[in-house]
């Protein structure tokens, strides 16, 4: 399953097996940080809001495409809000990769990720988007990221374009 | 010398956040005040931090960013900064045992800052986060939240961090324990912790 997820809505054409979920027309409440996920329900969110039928899908999805404003360098609030809504998708449970410490995934299939993001008007701000993207990868199981930079009124076109290759 | 602390965690009264925010309290001479972004009234909330000569950011890592309790803050708060910018510091903790992992969101609030016009000041990046205040290293992290209200005071701008001086095998095997006990507080087996199932959805 491939996954494009959006912060507003798209007039694109989706090829086969590719679904698009419009954040802007669902009900996400922020994390509440209880680790209930982890430690109460293990893989199951305690907040019973528009946010449980999406985690899983991200799960399941090899290919994701994440079309976000930028603020501050980072995702604007929509998608960070479904992206810290995710972690019922890891374990507690910390490994090393890379070096480093990070959780262990659940069921959740390897990614090609594309990141479509606009309104980042500064290469300082691109800079530190991409390396919050490097960041995430990690975190994410991405297996490989391709970031591109565009503004609102080209959305259509570079999401249509992304999709295309 | 009047500093505004501000709880960025999603559960800002039962936070690390909150035990990070006392015990720097108890090396700052100066008056302050804390509040918790978490469901406060943001326009009560920006006018505050445009009064305050310092502003002190406590949160934690989300996903390799700000969380999003933050974030919203940090958005309404450009829209309604004034003249007066107060010197913006950072203190930041992460589950995570490297500290370094926290970089990104110290870089977005100085770009914050950089947008906005205000000074950035000191940063204490805190690694391993979610247990070392129960841990007889609690100490090192008091050390340098001394160190950082003294920095904050004199208006130096320190970068600091701190994280357990353990190695990392021993920090992944007290993680096993600290979260396999914690599932225990709610009935929960470490197998039933490590479940590859994720809730099917809708
Ligand atoms: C949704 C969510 C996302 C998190 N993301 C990260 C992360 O990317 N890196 C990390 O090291 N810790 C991460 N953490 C762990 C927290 O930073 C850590 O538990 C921290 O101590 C929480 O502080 P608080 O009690 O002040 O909220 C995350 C926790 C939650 C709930």
């Amino acid at each position: 399953m491939n996954l494009l997820l959006t912060d507003r809505p798209l007039t694109v054409s989706l090829p086969e097996g590719w679904e698009m979920v419009d954040l802007s027309q669902q009900t996400i409440a922020p994390c509440l940080g209880c680790f209930g996920c982890w430690t109460k329900t293990p893989g199951r969110c305690v907040l019973r809001d528009d946010a449980v039928a999406i985690y899983p899908r991200i799960a399941k999805s090899s290919r994701v495409l994440y079309v976000s404003a930028v603020v501050f360098g980072g995702y604007d609030v929509p998608m960070k809000t479904i992206l810290e809504r995710a972690i019922p998708i890891q374990k507690p449970y910390i490994r090393l990769l890379d070096g480093e410490t990070h959780h262990v995934q659940r069921d959740v299939a390897p990614k090609d990720a594309d990141i479509v993001a606009y309104g980042a008007d500064t290469q300082e701000e691109r800079d530190l988007f991409r390396r919050l993207v490097e960041r995430n990868a990690k975190n994410m199981n991405f297996t490989a990221v391709r970031v591109h930079y565009t503004t609102m009124d080209q959305l259509d076109e570079t999401v249509g374009e992304v999709l295309a290759q | 010398m009047s500093l505004l602390i501000l709880n960025g965690s999603p559960r800002a009264p039962r936070s690390n956040s909150k035990r990070y925010a006392e015990a720097f309290c108890r090396y700052w001479r100066g008056t302050v005040e804390t509040e918790n972004l978490l469901r406060g009234d943001v326009n009560a909330l920006c006018a505050k931090a445009g009064e305050a000569d310092q502003v002190l950011l406590v949160f934690p890592l989300y996903a390799d960013g700000l969380p999003t309790v933050l974030l919203s803050f940090l958005k309404d708060w450009t829209r309604s900064m004034g003249e007066k910018k107060p010197t913006v510091s950072v203190l930041i903790n992460c589950g995570f045992y490297e500290p370094e992992q926290n970089r990104v969101a110290v870089e977005m609030v100085r770009l914050f800052c950089k947008q906005t016009g205000c000074p950035f000041g000191s940063v204490l990046a805190i690694g391993s986060g979610e247990a070392i205040l129960d841990t007889p290293f609690r100490f090192l992290v008091r050390r340098k939240l001394r160190k950082l209200a003294g920095a904050m005071a004199h208006g130096r701008a320190v970068s600091l961090q701190c994280t357990m001086p353990i190695s990392k095998g021993m920090f992944l095997r007290a993680s096993t324990t600290y979260w396999t006990r914690y599932g225990q507080r709610f009935g929960r087996t470490a197998a039933e912790l490590d479940t590859m199932e994720i809730e099917e959805g809708t």
